[in-house]
C-alpha cells in the first residue's frame, strides 16, 4: 500500500501546484531565512587572500585602459578579467551565510574603494567625466575669487549648491593639495562613509549584519555607484549626506526624549548642509521623510506612538522646508533646470506606453556597447526583479508585528495598518521605483531620469532583493547550490552596476562628442596654451568638450551662447555664416572662437556636438563649415595645430 | 566600555590648534595635509557629536557620524567664512579651531554625555597574511604609478602647434610667432611672415624637437591702417605649406 502523502501529492493538479508554487516563491514566509551566525572572529587569512587578489585585479585593470588608449585587442580581456576578479571572489565571500561582521565590512569596504580606484585610473592625473569638470571649474573660481555664489554659465544653478566645492576648498586651502587631489581624497572618504553608513541603515532596520552587507553589494549594481556617484559632482556628497541622515534617524528609533532629539539636532545639522548641496538628494530626502511621517501617522499600534510621531514629524518637517527655503532665497533656478528634462523624460515614456508617434530625440540609433556588456546588463535586471519578486512580501513581512510566520498573516497586519517599522514598509513600496527607472531607462529623452532614479531607488532595492536572498533563496543552507547560486547571481548584479556605468568604461582612443571619451591631451594643452598666452577670462565658444576643457584648463569665460538667445552652435553649422548669425557675432563680445576639425571626422556619438536639446545629429559636420570663418573678413586664425584652430573675432566688433 | 575621561576632546582641541599653527607658518604638503585632512573629515565632527552627546552604539556608527557631522561643519564654515570675507587658508583653520574648540568645551561641561563606543578587537594578523596585505598595498599603488605614468607618456595625436599674436605688452609695432612641437621626432621648418601680401621676414631650418617651444618677436611698420599680418610654417621635407595663421596689426 501506498503512503498517503504520496497519494495526496499525485492528486493535485498542476495549476494548483503551479499557483502554491507562485504562492511560496513570492509569499511572505520568512520561516526558510536563517538567523545571523553567532558572532566570529574575521578571518585575516581570507581577508590577505582578498587584498592580494584585489591589488592583481587593479593591475589588470591598469593594463586593460593601457591597451585600450593604444587600441589593442586585449584591452576588453585585461579590463574584464579585472574586473571579475575584483567582483567575484569578494562577492562570494560576503555572501556566504556564516561570516564575521568585521570581515563583511571590510570586503564591503574594499570592494567599494577598489571600484573607486578603477573610476580614478581612467583618467589619474585630472578631472574626466563632463560634470567634474562643471564642479571643477565653480571649486576653481571659488579657490582662487575666495567668494561664494560665482556665476558658471556651464551650470547654472551650481552656484546655489556650493557644499562640494566648499569641502574641496577647504581642503586645498588646509592641505596645499591640488584640486584634483584634494577632490579625490574627498571622494575616497565620502565613499567610504557612503557604504558605512549604509549598511549601519540596513543593519539598524533589518537587525542582521548579513541582510545589511547582502543590500549593500546589491546596491553596488545600481548604474550610477561604480562612476556617477564616485564623480567630483555635487550628488557624490548629497547622497552620502542623505544616507547618513537616514541612518542617523533609524538608528534613534528607539530613543525617547533628550536622547533623541540630540539625535534629531545631528540630523538636522545634515540636512541643512544637504539642503544646500545637492537638488535631488534633498528632495529625495524630503520625499522619504515626508512618507515616513505620513506613514507614521496612518500606524495604528506601536509603542511610543505620540513621541515617535511627532519627532518624525519635525523630521519630515526640517527634510521639506530646508531645501524650501533654500530655493527661495537664492532664486528659484531649479524648475529651469531640471523640468524640461522631466518633462520630455515623462512625455516620451508616456507616448512610448500610448504608442504615440516617436519623438524626433528617439530617432536617434541606440548607442551601442558589446553583447557580453549588454548580456550581463540584462541579467542582472532579471536577477534584480527575481530578487524583488521573491523579496518584496517578505520585507513587509519583517515590518508586521510577531515574528516570522509561514502565512499571509503578517500582510493582513500590514493592511491593518499594524506595522513594527515605518521605515522597512516605505522602502518595500520605494523598490517599486525600479521598473519604473528601467522603463525610462529604455528611452533616449528619460534615460537620464532613470539613471538618476537609480540611485534613490536602489536603497530600497537593496534591502528587498536582500530580504528575498536571505529568506527565500539561501534560507538556512550552509552548502549546494542554494548557498552558491544566490551568491553567485550578487556577483553578477555587482558586474551589472559596472556594465551599466558607462558606454565604454575601458580607456579608448579618442571618439567625437562622446564626453570623456572625447578628452585627451591635445585638447588639454591648447585649452592651457589659450591661458599662458592669451591670459585667462576671454570671452570663448567652441563645442561642448573644448568648452569644457577651455573653463577648467584654459580659465576662459566659456560661453553657450553667443549672444542672447542664440546658441553657440548656430554658427558652426552651415558652409556659410548667415547674415543673421553674423550680425549676431559681431555685436556679440566673444572673443575667440575654437573649432576642432576632429569634429568632421565622424557623427558625434551621443548624437549632438553642441548641446543636448540640438536635433540630432546622423551625419558628420563638414570641414567647410567649421573652417568657413577663414573667409570672414576681420576674423583672424590664430592658433593652428593641424586639428584644432582658434578664430580671433575681435577684428569683428572693432576691439582689435 | 567608554572613554573614562576627556581626553579625546584635549587632543581634538591640541590637533586643531596645531592646525592653525602649521597652516600660518609652513607650505609643506605633508606637514600640512597629516594635519589638515582630519580636520575636515573627522576632528569637529567628533567634537560636535560629543557637544551633541549623541548616542553611537559602535566605533564604525561613530566614525560614520563624526565624519557626516565634520562635512556639515565644514559646509556651514564655507558660508560663515564667506559672509566674513575670510575665505583662506587661515581662516579655515581658524574656524575649525574655534568649532573644535567650544565643541569640546561644551562636551566637557555635560554630566548626560553618554560613553563613546568601544573600539572592536581587531582580528590577529600573522606574519604572512601581513606580508600579503603588504605586497597588495604595494601592487595596487605601483598599478597607479604605471597608470600615471602611461597617461603621462602616451599621446594619441601627434602634432605641432603653430600661433600668431600681437605683442603681449600691448606693443602695437610688434608680433610673436611661435611653435611647440609634440611630434614623435625632431621636425625641420622654413617660417616666413608676410603683412599685407608683402614678405616681411623669413626664418630657415628651425629645427623643433618634441616638447621643445620657439618663439620670435617680429617688429612691424605700423599703418594709419589695419594690416593683416600673416606668418606661414614650410616642412621643407616634404616641400608644402604645412600650417598658416594669422592676426591683425592695429593702426597707430
Amino acid at each position: 500500500m501506498m503512503p498517503a502523502h504520496f497519494i495526496a501529492r499525485t492528486e493535485i493538479n498542476p495549476l494548483q501546484a503551479a499557483i502554491r508554487f507562485g504562492w511560496a516563491l513570492i509569499g511572505p514566509d520568512l520561516s526558510g531565512g536563517s538567523a545571523d551566525a553567532a558572532p566570529q572572529q574575521a578571518n585575516s587569512g581570507w581577508i590577505a587572500v582578498l587584498c592580494l587578489t584585489v591589488a592583481t585585479a587593479l593591475l589588470l585593470v591598469v593594463a586593460g585602459h593601457a591597451a585600450g588608449r593604444r587600441d589593442y585587442e586585449l584591452a576588453p580581456l585585461f579590463f574584464w578579467c579585472g574586473i571579475i576578479l575584483l567582483v567575484v571572489p569578494i562577492t562570494l565571500r560576503v555572501a556566504q551565510p556564516t561570516l564575521a561582521r568585521g570581515e563583511r565590512l571590510f570586503l564591503l569596504f574594499l570592494l567599494a574603494e577598489a571600484l573607486f580606484y578603477c573610476k580614478v585610473v581612467y583618467s589619474p592625473t585630472g578631472f574626466i567625466a563632463f560634470d567634474e569638470f562643471l564642479h571643477g571649474i565653480a571649486a576653481d573660481d571659488l579657490i582662487t575669487a575666495r567668494r561664494l555664489f560665482l556665476s558658471n554659465p556651464l551650470l547654472p544653478i551650481g552656484p546655489t549648491y556650493p557644499g562640494l566645492e566648499i569641502l574641496a576648498m577647504a581642503i586645498v586651502n588646509l592641505t596645499g593639495l591640488p584640486l584634483f587631489v584634494a577632490g579625490t581624497l574627498l571622494l575616497i572618504i565620502l565613499k567610504g562613509t557612503f557604504i558605512g553608513a549604509l549598511f549601519l541603515f540596513f543593519e539598524t532596520i533589518s537587525g542582521s549584519p548579513r541582510i545589511s552587507a547582502i543590500a549593500c553589494l546589491t546596491y553596488m549594481g545600481c548604474s550610477t555607484f561604480v562612476i556617477f556617484e564616485s564623480m567630483f559632482s555635487y550628488e557624490s556628497l548629497g547622497i552620502v549626506l542623505c544616507v547618513l541622515a537616514f541612518t542617523v534617524e533609524a538608528a534613534s528609533r528607539d530613543l525617547v526624549g533628550r536622547p533623541r532629539l540630540k539625535a534629531l539636532g545631528l540630523i538636522a545639522l545634515l540636512l541643512a548642509s544637504l539642503a544646500v548641496t545637492h537638488h535631488l538628494s534633498a528632495g529625495f530626502a524630503a520625499i522619504y521623510f515626508g512618507a515616513m511621517a505620513a506613514l507614521e501617522a496612518l500606524r495604528r499600534h506601536g509603542p511610543l506612538r505620540t513621541h515617535a510621531r511627532t519627532v518624525v514629524g519635525f523630521t519630515a518637517l526640517l527634510a521639506i522646508t530646508l531645501p524650501l527655503l533654500w530655493v527661495r532665497a537664492h532664486g528659484n533656478t531649479l524648475t529651469g533646470y531640471l523640468g524640461p528634462s522631466v518633462e520630455t523624460g515623462f512625455k516620451t515614456l508616456i507616448g512610448k506606453i500610448l504608442g504615440a508617434p516617436t519623438p524626433r530625440s528617439e530617432h536617434l540609433g541606440a548607442l551601442t556597447q558589446p553583447v557580453g556588456m549588454r548580456l550581463t546588463t540584462l541579467l542582472a535586471i532579471l536577477l534584480l526583479s527575481l530578487g524583488l519578486a521573491t523579496g518584496f512580501f517578505r520585507s513587509l513581512a519583517m515590518a508586521a508585528p510577531g515574528g516570522a510566520r509561514a502565512d499571509w498573516r503578517p500582510i493582513q497586519d500590514i493592511l491593518r495598518r499594524n506595522w513594527r517599522d515605518s521605515r522597512i514598509v516605505l522602502l518595500a513600496f520605494l523598490a517599486f521605483g525600479f521598473p519604473v527607472s528601467v522603463a525610462f531607462r529604455l528611452t533616449n529623452a528619460g534615460w537620464e531620469i532613470g539613471n538618476r532614479m537609480g540611485t534613490f531607488v536602489f536603497i530600497a532595492v537593496g534591502l528587498v532583493v536582500a530580504v528575498g536572498i536571505v529568506h527565500f533563496w539561501q534560507g538556512r543552507a550552509r552548502h549546494g547550490w542554494r548557498r552558491i547560486a544566490p551568491a553567485g547571481a550578487l556577483t553578477v548584479i555587482v558586474l551589472g552596476g559596472v556594465t551599466t556605468s558607462s558606454l565604454n568604461p575601458i580607456h579608448g582612443r579618442y571618439r567625437v562628442a562622446a564626453d570623456q571619451e572625447s578628452i585627451e591631451p591635445m585638447g588639454i594643452e591648447t585649452a592651457r596654451w589659450t591661458k599662458e598666452w592669451l591670459g585667462a577670462g576671454n570671452r570663448f565658444t567652441a563645442d561642448r568638450i573644448n568648452r569644457l576643457l577651455l573653463a577648467y584648463y584654459g580659465r576662459q569665460d566659456a560661453r553657450i551662447k553667443i549672444a542672447e538667445g542664440i546658441y553657440s552652435a548656430r554658427i558652426f553649422e552651415g558652409e556659410e555664416l548667415g547674415s543673421d548669425e553674423l550680425y549676431a557675432l559681431a555685436k556679440s563680445d566673444i572673443d575667440f572662437v575654437l573649432v576642432d576639425l576632429r569634429l568632421s571626422t565622424a557623427p558625434p556619438v551621443l548624437g549632438f556636438y553642441f548641446e543636448p536639446w540640438q536635433p540630432q545629429a546622423e551625419t558628420p559636420i563638414s570641414g567647410a563649415e567649421l573652417l568657413k570663418f577663414d573667409e570672414i573678413r576681420g576674423v583672424t586664425r590664430i592658433y593652428d595645430n593641424g586639428w584644432i584652430m582658434i578664430y580671433d573675432m575681435r577684428g569683428l566688433h572693432g576691439n582689435s | 566600555m567608554g572613554i573614562p575621561s576627556n581626553r579625546d576632546l584635549l587632543v581634538c582641541c591640541l590637533w586643531a590648534g596645531a592646525t592653525v599653527v602649521v597652516v600660518a607658518v609652513t607650505d609643506n604638503l605633508v606637514l600640512r595635509t597629516a594635519l589638515g585632512a582630519p580636520m575636515v573629515f573627522l576632528v569637529p565632527g567628533h567634537a560636535m557629536l560629543r557637544a551633541l552627546s549623541v548616542r553611537t552604539t559602535s566605533a564604525l556608527e561613530h566614525l560614520a557620524y563624526a565624519v557626516g557631522a565634520s562635512l556639515a561643519t565644514g559646509v556651514g564654515g564655507g558660508f560663515a567664512l564667506n559672509a566674513a570675507g575670510f575665505l583662506t587658508p587661515s581662516g579655515w583653520a581658524v574656524w575649525f579651531w574655534a568649532v573644535t574648540t567650544v565643541a569640546a568645551l561644551v562636551a566637557a561641561h555635560r554630566r548626560d554625555a553618554p560613553d563613546l563606543p568601544a573600539w572592536p578587537a581587531l582580528a590577529k594578523v600573522r606574519l604572512w597574511q601581513g606580508a600579503i596585505i603588504a605586497l597588495a598595498v604595494l601592487v595596487a599603488t605601483g598599478a597607479y604609478a604605471l597608470a600615471v605614468r602611461d597617461e603621462a607618456t602616451y599621446r594619441e595625436f601627434r602634432y605641432t602647434e603653430f600661433w600668431i599674436l600681437p605683442s603681449a605688452d600691448g606693443e602695437s609695432g610688434r608680433l610673436i610667432v611661435g611653435i611647440r612641437s609634440a611630434e614623435t621626432q625632431a621636425e625641420r621648418f622654413d617660417l616666413e611672415i608676410i603683412v599685407d601680401g608683402q614678405p616681411l621676414a623669413v626664418f630657415r631650418s628651425l629645427t623643433i624637437a618634441p616638447g621643445d617651444t620657439w618663439t620670435g618677436q617680429i617688429p612691424v611698420p605700423v599703418l594709419a591702417v589695419r594690416q593683416r599680418a600673416e606668418a606661414r610654417l614650410y616642412r621643407p621635407a616634404d616641400n608644402r605649406l604645412y600650417r598658416s595663421v594669422s592676426t591683425l596689426v592695429p593702426p597707430f
